[in-house]
């Protein structure tokens, strides 16, 4: 059984003055309400229309990643970072020069937390203004941040010299090699070509 | 029930035969019968005649009447349908607009001129919509609700005379007729309730019935001070009565228990219609949607339909019985066909304001909630309801001869009463709203910045 | 269950009202004899006297099982409470919680200590900066670090402006339970202006993750600190206007005083925190009974309920006190603007963080009441162990204690009074 008086309470009037003050305090105070909403009623909207107007997006505003890509060094620290995983990168490293296959984010994932931003040596990761991540398909929400693939064609003219002068680096030091080791060579000839096979992959 | 569909349907062709008539400035007597004019012009046609040539008669045969007439509700009822689906899709546009306004938004404004094709783009929506009908419903009533609730906001409209000299059905027991039809909504929406096999729309119709039983008692008691100003259950001869002092001698400057009356029949329409703050049929917060939780598509715009308007239709009764039904100031220099139109623009301005203000209360007030609904009903309404009918009785008593024979005091008494009420009230309000933008803010107590110089 | 179904006149104790029969809703047919006018015999045994009839008042009614949520408008997200009703009366209530459980703390004992803060954000949405502060301050406690005092600065209005955006939504989906719109609009209008604040200094609306172990994120982009201050001069007006529209509204109070009457003692012995607790009249709030952050040298009130609609510790009492911290929420704003001097916003910290082996406690007062962490750390990179302590969870507590006696009506008034963010019940 339930006691009605329990919690709602039977004097529920108590605070009140009384039958005629009730009469005029639900008029006066809907009265009041009514004052307000109408002053609202001819101010101006603070609503935008969203397609056409826009809200300003501040700087730091969290959206979509962007990549420096030239900056980038590969260097995993906000693939690290990330508390979902978001970020997978897969470069070929030619030295200094880097081939970039995937630098992707899963926004599947993403929680937009900028985590990933702050570890970066090189601050190449950053969070743009972007926020429209509407799809189709799921698939579709792994952005690939990559703006181009490989090597960019500077990137390709300074590792064909870096590599030209790597190749006559050791051209040079197979030479001062052979030099040294044609002494050598005559007293041990067996071990020569498993040495030279060693020095070649990287010259070629 | 399908009686008293067809009685309204009949009503209503009567009424329309006769106000569409008058109002395309024909010249013949209010209670001829167009349709009958229109349909006998359609018979002696040209096309109609060919046609009868051709089967060999003479002339096309007359319809029998019964035919006849029939037709002619036909037609009849199609305009009222129209003229109450633009006034609730109006009625709906105004709300949306103006609780957009209300609530710093801007409100619909994409389908057509401000927004206002609106309602059109969202009844072709409804229509299009799948009509589902949940698998445990009764299904006969489920189906039949919708329409019961909106025959009786059809059927309203046979008593409400928006014009002199229109022709309107001024039914003798305008007043009555009204109040009765006007619960009939309610058995609809019980249907609803009930057959929706949902337990939540079951609340909804249980509190909708509670209500409407007793906010019909104030309701008709406050509709009875007008009707003892001016000694007529007719809307049409009520409004006659109000057309003094040059279209300003309204029943609400008649007496001075008009005006709490007036008060009181608002707040119990407002309830009858389930608007705010008495919308515990369909409070949303509570019951997630009331009675028409289970409809959907054109079932359910049907009830939305009928919501607006029974507004219209309430704002209506008030503006004839109350604010002068089509009386304005100066409206007596026009004639003719543009007296009758400019009385339907002022009957139906006037209603639209009380919509208006239905729409401002709803945007400003909480729920109630349901046994305080009751007590507002019981305990309120209803004496303050009785004072009122007793005090203008006395008083018409007490004048004891009809308004334009009394004393000249006697007259202005109750003018400069509602507008002495209007203006304290005004300036209480105002006094108030400085008081309260004078309370002190936390601002003056704390020193001010002192990194401002750092920027 | 039935509470206030009439007796039956002249016959009680009949077999058919008895035992299992009784929570049926009607005399079950053929339970007892009928004579030829198929009026039930008496069961006295006592033959009736000419004229004399029984009559049976067979209005008995069953009690409705009603599932309110997790899809309901008015629940506040997905909880689930499953009300026994007697017509409008509420007789029982049974809370279901963990329809968006996460596993939040968890997931804390999986990622490294600063991963975990985007987490955080999560379980209270609607105060996001504060549960920031909270996991911040467990973990600070544990490493000894010394916070700068700029990011102090910063940490406390971020902390206030949230607390304020939070109180808006309870104040504005209050009005929404009840039946008023429009408040609901305004509420939302001053805090997409706190968003928008904390979309400037963070470049998040909702999920900040901006207060970090150690201090905070970023500094204040110039001007920041003067739109707070703007801010704060437009909302001490419009807070009036709140109260006018809203707060003393006839209706209102009536929906609210005396609804929900939660007592010192009751309210003590559910751990309730927060506004439910001061609502009830006790003076509890951790910012002046453990002073954090600045709070020891700041100047505000703590605003208790004083039943000055109602009986104490009513939903209006409750509502007041929300509405009375939001300027006292001001208060504390404009005194950390005086404040607040240039610096650095971060202490000096390792990239790869390994915390001290230990445990700590922090609890710190959220906008719906203590939110404490608990974390266990080995001296690794995660955490051992984190438990969270969330004040809507033990608010929630209480609800089946409320709710019976009630209206249907109240029930959602109770809810709605509570203020509790399902997020952060079910974590």
């Amino acid at each position: 059984m339930v006691n009605f008086a329990d919690n709602t309470a039977p004097d529920s009037q108590a605070k009140a003055g009384g039958w005629w003050s009730d009469v005029w305090l639900g008029l006066w105070t809907t009265l009041v309400g009514m004052r307000i909403t109408l002053k609202y009623f001819f101010k101006k909207p603070v609503t935008v229309q969203y397609p056409e107007e826009r809200m300003p997006i501040p700087d730091r505003y969290r959206g979509i990643h962007y990549l420096e890509q030239e900056k980038c060094i590969y260097c995993f620290q906000c693939a690290r970072a990330c508390p979902v995983d978001c970020i997978t990168m897969e470069a070929v490293r030619h030295g200094k020069e880097l081939e970039w296959i995937s630098f992707s984010v899963d926004y599947n994932r993403c929680m937009f937390c900028e985590l990933c931003t702050y570890p970066c040596p090189k601050d190449c990761i950053h969070e743009g203004k972007e926020f429209a991540l509407v799809t189709y398909d799921r698939k579709e929400l792994i952005h690939d941040l990559l703006t181009y693939r490989g090597l960019s064609d500077e990137a390709k003219v300074r590792l064909a010299e870096a590599e030209k002068e790597k190749a006559a680096k050791e051209a040079a030091k197979a030479a001062k090699a052979a030099a040294a080791a044609k002494p050598a060579a005559a007293a041990k000839p067996a071990s020569a070509p498993g040495a030279g096979d060693a020095a070649a992959p990287p010259a070629s | 029930m399908s009686a008293s569909l067809a009685l309204s349907l009949w009503l209503q062709s009567a009424r329309l035969q006769q106000q569409t008539g008058a109002a395309l400035g024909s010249t013949t007597a209010p209670d001829s019968n167009w349709t009958l004019d229109l349909l006998e012009w359609v018979r002696t046609s040209w096309l109609s005649t060919k046609l009868a040539g051709l089967a060999g008669m003479d002339q096309a045969p007359a319809l029998p009447t019964w035919a006849a007439a029939a037709i002619g509700a036909g037609i009849a009822v199609g305009i009222v349908i129209g003229f109450v689906s633009v006034v609730a899709m109006f009625s709906i546009w105004l709300e949306r607009r103006v609780a957009g306004r209300i609530q710093s938004r801007i409100g619909p404004n994409r389908v057509g001129p401000f927004g206002l094709l609106q309602s059109l783009a969202d009844g072709v929506k409804l229509l299009l919509k799948e009509d589902i009908i949940p698998s445990g419903a009764d299904r006969k009533l489920f189906v039949l609700a919708p329409a019961l609730v909106m025959a009786s906001a059809l059927a309203m409209f046979a008593a409400v005379p928006m014009a002199d000299g229109a022709g309107f059905t001024d039914i003798n027991l305008g007043v009555l007729f009204i109040v009765g039809i006007s619960a009939l909504a309610t058995i609809g929406v019980i249907m609803a309730g009930w057959s929706s096999n949902n337990k939540w729309a079951l609340y909804g119709a249980m509190r909708e019935a509670a209500q409407v039983v007793s906010y019909e008692v104030p309701l008709g008691i406050s509709l009875l001070v007008p009707v003892i100003v001016g000694g007529t259950l007719e809307l049409g001869a009520a409004s006659r009565l109000q057309s003094g002092w040059g279209g300003s001698c309204w029943f609400l400057f008649q007496n001075p228990f008009v005006l709490p009356a007036f008060v009181l029949y608002f707040i119990a329409a407002l309830a009858e219609n389930k608007r705010a703050p008495f919308d515990l049929p369909e409070s949303e917060s509570e019951l997630v949607a009331g009675f028409h939780t289970e409809y959907s598509g054109i079932r359910f715009s049907f009830f939305f339909l009928e919501e607006y308007a029974a507004m219209f239709l309430m704002s209506a009764v008030g503006t004839a019985l109350f604010l002068g039904g089509w009386n304005f100031p100066g409206i007596d220099l026009l004639k003719g066909g543009w007296l009758i139109a400019a009385q339907l623009a002022v009957f139906v301005v006037k209603s639209m304001f009380l919509v208006l203000l239905m729409i401002w209360i709803r945007w400003t007030l909480p729920r109630m909630r349901v046994d305080q609904v009751m007590v507002m009903g019981y305990k309120y309404l209803t004496p303050l309801s009785l004072i009122c009918v007793v005090g203008a009785s006395v008083w018409e008593v007490w004048a004891a001869v009809p308004f334009h024979e009394r004393p000249i005091w006697m007259q202005l008494f109750t003018p400069v009463l509602v507008f002495g009420v209007c203006a304290v009230l005004g300036a209480m309000l105002r006094k108030q709203a400085i008081e309260s933008a004078a309370q002190p803010t936390t601002r003056s107590r704390i020193a001010p910045r002192a990194h401002a110089a750092a920027h | 269950m039935a509470s206030s179904h009439p007796q039956t006149t002249s016959h009680s104790g009949g077999t058919a009202h008895s035992g299992s029969a009784a929570a049926l809703p009607f005399r079950p047919a053929g339970s007892g004899e009928y004579d030829e006018d198929g009026n039930l015999k008496p069961k006295f045994g006592r033959p009736l006297a000419e004229g004399e009839r029984e009559i049976v008042m067979d209005v008995r009614t069953q009690d409705m099982e009603m599932n309110m949520g997790p899809q309901h408008p008015s629940t506040h997200g997905v909880l689930r409470v499953l009300l026994r009703v007697d017509g409008e009366v509420v007789t029982q209530a049974v809370p279901y919680i963990g329809y968006i459980h996460r596993c939040a703390e968890k997931i804390g004992e999986s990622v490294e200590w600063i991963q975990y803060l985007p987490y955080t954000d999560r379980y209270d949405y609607l105060a996001a900066m504060n549960n920031n502060l909270g996991y911040s301050m467990a973990v600070e406690k544990l490493l000894g670090v010394e916070i700068p005092q700029r990011a102090m600065y910063i940490r406390t209005i971020c902390a206030e402006l949230n607390r304020i955006g939070s109180h808006l939504i309870a104040f504005g989906t209050y009005g929404l339970d009840l039946g008023a719109f429009t408040p609901f609009f305004y509420s939302f209008r001053e805090r997409e202006w706190i968003l928008s604040i904390f979309e400037k200094i963070c470049g998040a609306r909702l999920t900040y993750s901006f207060i970090r172990i150690g201090g905070v994120f970023n500094d204040a982009p110039p001007g920041w600190l003067e739109e707070v201050e703007a801010f704060c001069d437009d909302f001490e007006e419009k807070w009036k206007e709140y109260n006018d529209l809203l707060s003393d509204n006839l209706i209102f109070v009536r929906r609210t005083a005396d609804i929900g009457v939660i007592s010192k003692e009751d309210a003590l012995a559910y751990g309730l925190t927060g506004p439910c607790l001061r609502g009830s009249g006790v003076k509890y709030d951790l910012r002046k009974d453990q002073p954090y952050e600045l709070y020891s040298k700041l100047e505000f009130n703590v605003p208790v309920g004083e039943g000055k609609k109602g009986q104490l510790g009513d939903c209006w009492d409750r509502y007041d006190v929300r509405m009375q911290e939001m300027r006292e929420s001001v208060r504390i704003i404009r005194q950390c603007l005086a404040g607040i001097q240039e610096g650095p916003v971060l202490a000096k910290l390792a990239a790869a963080l390994k915390v001290p082996a230990g445990h700590a406690y922090v609890g710190i007062e959220n906008p719906r009441g203590e939110l404490g962490h608990f974390v266990i750390s080995g001296g690794d990179k995660k955490a051992i162990r984190l438990r969270v302590r969330g004040p809507s969870f033990c608010n929630l507590s209480i609800l089946p204690k409320m709710l019976p006696g009630t209206m249907l009506a109240d029930s959602v008034a109770l809810i709605g009074s509570i203020d509790i963010v399902l997020g952060e019940v079910d974590r």
